[in-house]
């Protein structure tokens, strides 16, 4: 089991206060990156990220990058070259096991398409997808680009906070980062949860142990003075059928870079320059991106593209849509990130399972709103609502049990 | 999703499934297929696309020659380099 995919020994004398681990989409200059692929294994950036050059200047130590699957686009991390990571024969994932050893602080995750989310609610862990645009991605293994976000996950709401508060900000280096003000906004717990809307046949699929859940946070929230009420979304629920068309053409053509002439793995057979393309390939990438980027090349092509990409494009905007009409109403919606709170052999066995166990975390990553997951549930809110998100998660956490 | 279909898609991407991958793939695609109906139920003719979803600006930022990595920095990564080039193998016989 590899938590780590690469170390930095001299972080082991540092506070655990202030020590992190990132996963392994984000670039560092002085430990290899390789987005779980075999394709990019033992690969030197020139450049570190901007999230870690700013946690680095506030006095953070990287401990080393955490295993993740192959360019975050899978389950918990499952598919990753480096091996999946299992605790007690389940499922699990690098950057919560090294969370919940007490290795690392907080850890700096990439969510392409939920998998920290996911992580945090099966371990009873803190995350938040922050909003779209408020953390800088100059530094980043770009999959998903117009949902991959830079997340935090931690043991607490105050540590993802602390985290939070550090990274967020204006970047000229990344072109989809928003002005400083509206970055400080986000940090801010300026508009209170007072009330959040649950769509039940969102929850639909999940099990007992969800459900309990939802029931759990439900309770905490209510004793806490937020209501929850039950709503319905029929376009919402359609968020995750939408996120994997757009979501698999952004990987296919990002991923398409990977050829084995300038960087990465190159095969050691090959007659000529297209059996070098296609041996390379082949042999580097795993069953879930080959079956993205071949889903992704497909909604992209002339017969395709209207009835597919160009819908999904559409879908977008009514999902966006809904979710400002139920803003209208409540603070926050409530959803679970799971549909199980530890994934079985069937789950398991289906390697394409991702594709429908995304329609929890979708819905966040196809509009950019931040999501807070806490109580093994989620809870999306209004863009830039990031600080009045962690700020009632905290207070629900608090009166769990009351 | 037709096996022809599949190997064209492959070549577009140079990638070379083996039986048993193309099989699943098909399978993933007929059930995926089925999927896409539940949107196809919405009518979007009247709804403009979302490509961002924020309103994000793209940064103009003055041109300025700099020179952030040197040649041997970048070829460092490379499989295989030889005086100052990246090695492919001949193109034209």
């Amino acid at each position: 089991m590899k938590l780590y995919i690469s170390e930095n020994p001299a972080a082991k004398s540092a506070d655990i206060s202030r020590r992190i681990a990132a996963d392994d989409m984000i670039l560092t200059s002085s430990l290899p990156t390789t987005a779980g692929s075999r394709m990019l294994k033992g690969y030197m950036s020139l450049f570190g990220a901007e999230v870690l050059t700013r946690l680095d200047n506030a006095g953070f130590t990287l401990a080393g990058k955490a295993n993740v699957g192959e360019f975050a686009v899978d389950l918990l991390g499952e598919t990753s070259y480096f091996g999946a990571v299992e605790t007690d024969g389940k499922l699990s994932n690098a950057a919560a096991e090294l969370l919940k050893a007490g290795e690392v602080s907080a850890v700096i995750t990439l969510d392409v398409n939920g998998y920290p989310r996911r992580a945090a609610a099966q371990n009873g862990l803190i995350s938040l997808k922050p909003t779209y645009g408020t953390v800088s991605r100059f530094g980043v293994i770009p999959a998903a680009c117009s949902g991959d976000t830079v997340s935090i996950m931690a043991n607490d709401t105050a540590a993802v906070s602390e985290i939070f508060a550090v990274i967020a900000g204006h970047d000229d280096k990344d072109g989809t980062s928003h002005p400083e003000a509206v970055c400080e906004t986000a940090k801010t717990a300026a508009v209170p949860i007072k009330r959040i809307a649950l769509p039940v046949n969102l929850t639909e699929g999940t099990n007992e142990d969800v459900k309990g859940k939802l029931a759990a946070f439900t309770a905490s929230a209510e004793a806490a003075g937020i209501e929850v009420v039950k709503v319905e979304s029929d376009i919402i629920a359609v968020s995750n059928i939408a996120w994997n068309i757009l979501m698999s053409a952004e990987v296919c053509n990002n991923v398409s870079r990977y050829d084995g002439v300038k960087y990465g793995y190159r095969a050691e057979n090959f007659s000529g320059i297209d059996e070098l393309y296609t041996n390379s390939r082949t042999e580097a990438f795993g069953e879930l991106i080959k079956s993205v980027i071949i889903f992704g090349s497909e909604t992209l092509s002339a017969d395709k593209y209207n009835k597919q990409y160009d819908k999904a494009l559409r879908i977008r905007r009514l999902i966006v849509e809904a979710f400002a009409e139920l803003f209208s109403e409540y603070d926050a919606v409530l959803l679970p990130a799971c549909s199980a709170l530890s994934y079985g052999e069937e789950i398991r066995a289906d390697k394409y399972a991702v594709y429908t166990e995304n329609r929890f975390t979708a819905p966040a990553s196809i509009t950019g709103l931040p999501a807070v997951v806490c109580g093994s549930v989620q809870l999306i809110g209004r863009a830039f609502s990031d600080g009045s998100l962690l700020a009632a998660a905290a207070k629900i956490t608090e009166s769990e049990g009351k | 999703m037709t096996l022809g279909y599949l190997i064209s898609l492959e070549q577009i991407n140079q990638l070379s499934l083996t039986d048993r991958q193309r099989e699943e793939i098909i399978a993933f695609f007929a059930a995926r297929d089925a999927e896409l109906e539940r949107l196809y139920r919405f009518d979007t003719a009247d709804t403009e696309r979302m490509v961002h979803v924020m309103p994000i600006m793209t940064v103009v930022r003055e041109d300025k020659a700099v020179q952030l990595f040197t040649r041997e920095a970048l070829q460092a990564a490379a499989p295989e380099t030889d005086e100052g080039y990246w090695c492919v193998p001949r193109v034209l016989e």
